[in-house]
Order: C-alpha cells, then structure tokens, then sequence
C-alpha cells in the first residue's frame, strides 16, 4: 500500500510538471504558428531589403531593419559598459550591506517595473530636447539603455555573487591582482549570467514601442546617421496592425523578421561568449 | 563605480558632441519636423516623401503621437508643423490651420436591409441596447447586430463624440479594427450595422460590396456632402502652425493642399479638397 502510495505521488508530480512545462510551450507555438501562417507568404528577398510605400501596405522594410539595428547597437553600446561596471561595483567592491551599493540596488529594482511609456516620455524630455538630440535613433537607443539596464545589472550582479569565496580567495593566494582576478577567474564563470541578461535585455529593447515612438520615431526612410529619426520593427508592426487600414498581412511579416532578428541575436551572443571564455580562461 | 562613472561622463561628452552637430544641423533649414494625429501620419509621410523628390536637399520627418500632442508640439516649437485630425478648437484660434483634406465617418447596412434612414436617437439607442430588433425601427423582424470599432480608433472616438454616448455603454457584438474589416463584417450579416469611414464605404459600395451608407440628419454620406462640410460626422484633416505659413513650409503645406497629392490621399482613404 505505502509503496503504491509512493509510486503515485511521484508519477502525480512528474505529471504536474509536464503539464505545467506544455502549458508554458503552447502559447508560444501557437504565436510562431499564427505568425508563420499569415506572414510566410509575404516574406520575399526583396521584401526585407526594400524600403516601404503606401504606409507600409506595399514594399518592404529595409530602412527599418537597417534603423533596429542601429538602435540596438547605441543601447547595448552604452548598456554593458556601464552594466558590467555597475555589476561589478555592486558584487566585487562593495559589501552586501554597503550603503550606497543598497541604494543602487533598490534603485534599480524600482526602474524595472517602470512601465516603458514612462521611460519614452522621460528619454523624449531628457535625450530629444535637453540635450537637443532631436528623434533620433540615438535618442531613442540611450533611451532603451536606461530601460535595460536594471535588468542587465541585477541578473550579471547576482552572477557574480553566485561564485564561491573560495575562488576568490585561491586567486588571491596566488598572488593574482583584483583586475586580472576578475578578468580571467569571476568573468569566466559569471559569463552565462552575463549572457541571460544580455539576452533578456535585448529581448526587452527589440520588442519596444512605447519607449521609442516619442525617441527614435516614426520616420521609415534609410537612416544616414545616428542622428536621423528612425522607425524601429516594434513600431512599424504596432503602426501597421492599430493604425494603417489593410496594414495586417504586412505587420504579420514584420513581426516574423523581429522574430528571426530575436532568434540571430541570441543565438550569435551565445557563440561570442563561448569563444570569449575559450580565450580568456588561464591555462590548466 | 569609477567605471560607471567615466562610463555616464562619456555618454554626457557625446550627447553634447552630438547636439552640436544636430543644431547645425536643423540651422541649414532643409528638416521640417512634423508631429502629431497617428490617423493622418501615414498620409503626411507619404505626402513628404513625394515632397522629398521634388526638392532634392530636404527633409520631411513625420512624428506621430496624436492631435493635442502635435498643437502642443507646434506650441513649444518641437514641431515646425502639427498634424491635427478635426478643426482647432476656439482656444486655438491663435495658430493657422490648412486643411489638407477631409474624413467623414458613415453609418452602413447590409444592401438587403430595407431601412433607408434612421434618426442620431435610434442610432444612439440601437448603440446602448435601448433598441435590440430591426422591427422596433421599421424594419424586419430580426435581432440587430451591433458592429462597434475597437478601442484607441479615431473613427471610434469621432462616433462617441457625435452621439455623446460612452464606450462603457456600448455592448457590441463585434469589434472590428480596420474600415474594411467593418465592411465585410456587414456585407456577411443581412442584419449588422457598423460605421467606418465613407472614403472606404462608397469605394466598396460601388464596388459590389452589399453594404447601404445611411444619410445623417438627412443629409447623404458621400464624399461630396463631406467636401461641402454639410455632412454632420466628419473632420478636416488639419496642418497646424504657430505663424502663418512661410517659406519652405509654406511651400509643403501648399504642395499638400494641392492636386499633386490626391492619389496619395485617396490611397490612405481620405477625401481631397479638389476633385
């Protein structure tokens, strides 16, 4: 009786975690299923390379693929920087209880539930007329930086924090200076955390609107500069599906392109962070 | 923290590098910045990119972010021109409007239905469920379906705002998003009524479609009546500026104004001014 009990229990769990695990899987496929379906047939060569007329019903994207990268790259640019070094000041040179580093930290926990209207009004007072950058994508890139930051720095901090002491202790025995511990003992290991927040990151900042419809802008031609307006894929699908009249079959395509950048992204700074460590460890 | 310090030192040094570069930039004249109503953006960018051709050395950037925002806009100086989707209000009456063209919004039925009219308070009561058969206003014996437009629409609001009823007491059967998402909802249902925009309506009307555009305080939904002004539910399309009109701006609100662009407006469902 006990042991049928037990077999019960352990088959009800391993049930209720697959359940649970499928549950999670199918609003995903049934996205990528719906998004295939009505956007496979609009997707062409000349479609992610031509620039867009008639509002976007007709022709294609190319200018604002070209704009999202852009802004992409200003925002991750500036935000691992300053995330790296933050995380660092946070994990490797203060205390837990360290005053200012708490202050930080509540402070971050704060900025990352702020909705992203908030961080658009705020990047459109601040980047496009204080400091008189106009709508342009690096308005709008420095914008999503703020907004991707809390996220960047509290997932790579608790990497760090993850490493045991130990480590650091065997480094300093050896006579190894702060930097160089760093550099090749704590990055090393504290590399996959550093990679799901720049995944996660990343993740937040491509999927942007409302940060970026009053920052970067709504202008779909090629940008010449940082310093143009450009539209970001996130805005073109929002304006294509809620604002253009026969917008739908174009925004389904759309957003399978933003779907593939996703996938190129992540799949691509995984690879640079498994050939950095490659590179970096100390020799056995 | 001395790393995310120099980090925010640098970000500062190039953010003044580069707001030098863009006042030099705007202090050669050939951007203009245009800003405000999401329904007339896509027809504005269009209109400027057509501009562009014909001007080569300038720039028409085309922001949305809605009516209040692109008066605001033209108010502070952001924009040079402002995008508005109705007439300024009266306590506007201190910046100039162009009109560029007009929108007019048409109550529609399916072809089959054989009521030929009805009064803003059947409307307003067919709406808000005080009138749930077509019997109840002279018509067949069959319950109406109510097609309203979704949340965050233009036409939408412009309807709210005409009858004076709230979204809250409207309970739709349907909720459509595009004009021809509205159309072919009612062309399907013998006994649906929708409104969508009457560029898009009497295109379609004319086209096959089974659908009847119903005429407001007698008054005919065509595109005619809209471009008299005499049709009740529609609004102008409106360029706003702080000053009157000069120089290159003067020149692309003319060039909006005129002919040149009527394809580029009846392409995004709006009326021209000429014919």
């Amino acid at each position: 009786m006990s042991r049928q009990n037990r077999y019960l229990q352990e088959s009800g769990t391993t049930a209720i975690i697959w359940i649970a695990a499928t549950l999670v899987a199918v609003p995903f496929f049934c996205l990528m299923g719906d998004l295939l379906w009505n956007g496979l047939n609009h997707l062409s060569f000349s479609f992610v390379f031509s620039a867009p007329q008639n509002a976007g019903r007709e022709g294609g994207i190319g200018p604002i693929l070209i704009s999202t990268l852009f802004i992409l790259g200003v925002c991750m640019g500036v935000a691992l920087p300053m995330g790296l070094g933050t995380a660092l000041f946070l994990a490797e040179y203060t205390r837990h209880d360290h005053v200012p580093g708490r202050l930080i930290r509540g402070s971050l926990d704060v900025l990352a539930g702020v909705p992203s209207i908030v961080f658009g009004l705020f990047g459109n007072a601040l980047f496009c007329q204080t400091f008189g950058l106009g709508f342009s994508i690096l308005s709008g890139g420095l914008t999503l930086a703020c907004m991707v930051l809390p996220i960047l720095i509290r997932t790579v901090e608790e990497s760090f924090r993850a490493i045991s002491n130990e480590q650091r202790l065997s480094a300093a025995a050896l006579g190894l200076s702060k930097p160089t511990t760093i550099r090749t003992i704590l990055f090393p290991a504290a590399m996959p955390g550093l990679l799901v927040g720049v995944i996660l990151g990343l993740g937040r900042a491509i999927a942007e609107t409302a940060a970026l419809i009053f920052t970067s802008g709504y202008v779909d031609r090629m940008p010449e500069s940082l310093m143009d307006s450009g539209r970001s894929l996130a805005v073109h699908i929002y304006d294509l599906a809620m604002n253009v009249a026969g917008g739908n079959p174009h925004a389904y395509a759309t957003a399978l392109i933003l779907v593939s950048l996703l996938f190129i992204i992540n799949f691509s700074s995984s690879r640079m962070a498994a050939r950095w460590m490659s590179f970096n460890q100390l020799p056995a | 923290m001395a790393v995310s310090l120099l980090a925010t030192i640098g970000v500062i040094a190039l953010c003044t590098i580069c707001s030098l570069d863009a006042s030099l930039a705007q202090a050669e004249g050939h951007k203009l910045v245009i800003t405000g109503s999401s329904t007339m953006a896509p027809l504005v960018a269009e209109i400027g990119k057509r501009f562009e051709t014909g001007h080569p050395g300038v720039r028409i950037d085309v922001q949305t972010g809605g009516s209040s925002r692109g008066i605001a806009d033209v108010i502070n100086g952001v924009a040079d021109i402002g995008m508005a989707s109705r007439a300024l209000k009266s306590q506007e009456q201190h910046l100039h409007g162009s009109v560029i063209a007009q929108d007019g919004i048409t109550i529609i039925l399916h072809r089959s239905n054989p009521i030929r009219e009805l009064t803003d308070d059947q409307i307003r009561a067919i709406y808000t469920g005080g009138v749930t058969h077509w019997n109840q206003v002279g018509g067949p014996d069959a319950p109406i379906t109510v097609v309203n437009k979704a949340e965050g629409r233009s036409t939408l609001e412009l309807f709210l705002d005409y009858f004076q009823v709230s979204n809250r007491d409207i309970h739709p059967h349907v909720v459509i998003g595009d004009n021809e998402q509205g159309i072919k909802t009612v062309a399907g249902n013998p006994h649906a009524i929708g409104y969508v925009s009457i560029g898009t309506a009497q295109y379609d009307a004319t086209h096959g479609i089974p659908i009847r555009l119903l005429p407001l305080q007698h008054i005919p939904a065509t595109i005619e009546t809209v471009r008299e002004g005499t049709f009740p539910l529609s609004r102008p399309l409106t360029l706003v500026t702080k000053s009157p009109p000069a120089g290159l701006i003067k020149t692309f609100i003319d060039f909006a104004r005129s002919s040149q662009v009527n394809d580029l407006i009846l392409k995004q469902y709006f009326l021209p001014l000429q014919g």
